[in-house]
């Protein structure tokens, strides 16, 4: 990374030299670069759990490292970058939901409430077993069939021996219901 | 523009095509919840939630040319790691080199300013001057940023609240006036520094944040 900076910049230059500049320098942009590779896939899943569809989950990782990149010191510790990152990412959620509700999201709670910054595995699975515990046998099973098994309103429909106008109805119940739910949490 | 089945279906359905869904303003908050609900849920989907190897080659190029022009930009306050790069032994290759990498104007700068955590950000209101303690450090959070505001007479000083070990959030104790990690028991003094023992092990102080008062309201530099 810092050889290839350097060599665009002086084309003169020989390698050797910048081989011995980048050992000497082991923080600094390296420490940036580092940090993104460890950390951007953790970052992706803590997004994609909150937004749920690729391209959104894509903009908002590129605008966290962005962010944390032009706008901290580089002679941090990597644990202080990680801490960072989910903040930044936290506030960079609060202002994408914002686009869809203006009002002032700090009260929900899992969201953006701080995670702990050292667990980096996916916590979607267990956090939506928990949810779906809760709720009411129709709504879990609609839930289940359209979200974890992919299933299409049609077929939701079939397997549940409703219309697909009630399987709609059913889960606009059961999404409002657990998003309650998750709130009194 | 109530919430409907209909409407919360369409965003269902882009979230299972992995489609962006349309950002449209939304009646309520349980409308909002239950979209956020949607999101966790579609996430849980086995194979969901992995990035693309495209989508990490693009990123890394990305981070490249940010890395790139941070480095090429001078910096406000240096910091000591590149200073001590140009200390150790460098000063033979040529200017050319220095300055590709951005650090040829540092050279001449004075001996650094204690850590300052944000370089580029703007200055937040985080609480009344009035509000903050005489005898004791006080939390606050201000966007991406946890720290402490230390009262002295009328001006306030600010630390970061994040051990500079794991990345915990510290606690302060009136007993034992110090600031203590609930992780591994990391300790900090009032001015920032790791405690002696923690200090020998090489843990790093913590970084200071910049602070003012304008008008009665204590004002950090956040982002």
């Amino acid at each position: 990374m810092l050889e290839d900076d350097a060599r665009q910049g002086n084309p003169g230059q020989r390698p050797a030299q910048l081989v011995h500049l980048r050992r000497a320098a082991p923080q600094d942009q390296d420490r940036l670069v580092w940090a993104y590779q460890t950390q951007v896939t953790a970052i992706y899943q803590y997004l994609y759990a909150r937004v749920g569809n690729r391209p959104d989950a894509e903009d908002l990782t590129a605008q966290v490292f962005m962010k944390a990149i032009q706008g901290m010191r580089q002679d941090v510790s990597v644990a202080e970058l990680r801490s960072w990152l989910y903040k930044v990412a936290q506030t960079t959620l609060a202002d994408h939901w914002r686009q869809y509700y203006a009002e002032d999201l700090t009260e929900l709670g899992e969201d953006v409430a701080p995670p702990p910054p050292s667990r980096e595995n996916h916590e979607a699975v267990p956090r939506v077993e928990a949810l779906l515990a809760t709720l009411p046998d129709s709504y879990r099973r609609v839930l289940e069939l359209r979200f974890l098994r992919g299933y299409s309103v049609r077929e939701t429909a079939h397997e549940l021996g409703l219309t697909e106008t009630n399987v709609k109805v059913l889960q606009f119940r059961a999404l409002n219901r657990a998003g309650r739910e998750r709130k009194g949490n | 523009m109530e919430d409907d089945p209909e409407k919360l279906d369409q965003h269902v359905e882009d979230l299972l095509q992995d489609r962006r869904p349309e950002r449209v303003p939304l009646p309520d908050q349980d409308a909002l919840l239950a979209r956020q609900t949607a999101a966790m849920l579609r996430s849980a989907k086995p194979g969901a939630g992995l990035p693309s190897q495209e989508f990490l080659q693009r990123m890394q190029r990305s981070v490249d040319g940010w890395v790139r022009a941070r480095a090429s930009e001078s910096e406000p306050h240096p910091g000591f790691s590149r200073r001590s790069l140009i200390l150790s032994g460098l000063s033979g290759i040529a200017a050319g080199l220095l300055a590709a990498l951005g650090v040829e104007k540092l050279t001449q700068k004075p001996a650094p300013r204690p850590m300052d955590l944000v370089i580029k950000g703007d200055w937040k209101n985080v609480m009344a001057l009035s509000a903050v303690p005489p005898d004791r450090p006080v939390r606050f959070t201000s966007g991406a940023v946890e720290g402490y505001l230390i009262r002295e007479g009328d001006t306030v000083r600010a630390l970061s609240a994040i051990c500079t070990h794991m990345g915990c959030a510290l606690n302060w104790s009136t007993l034992r006036t110090q600031f203590e990690c609930p992780c591994h028991g990391a300790t900090f003094e009032l001015d920032g520094s790791a405690s002696l023992e923690y200090e020998a092990k090489g843990l790093r102080r913590l970084p200071a944040l910049r602070v003012r008062v304008q008008g009665g309201q204590v004002q950090v530099y956040s982002v």
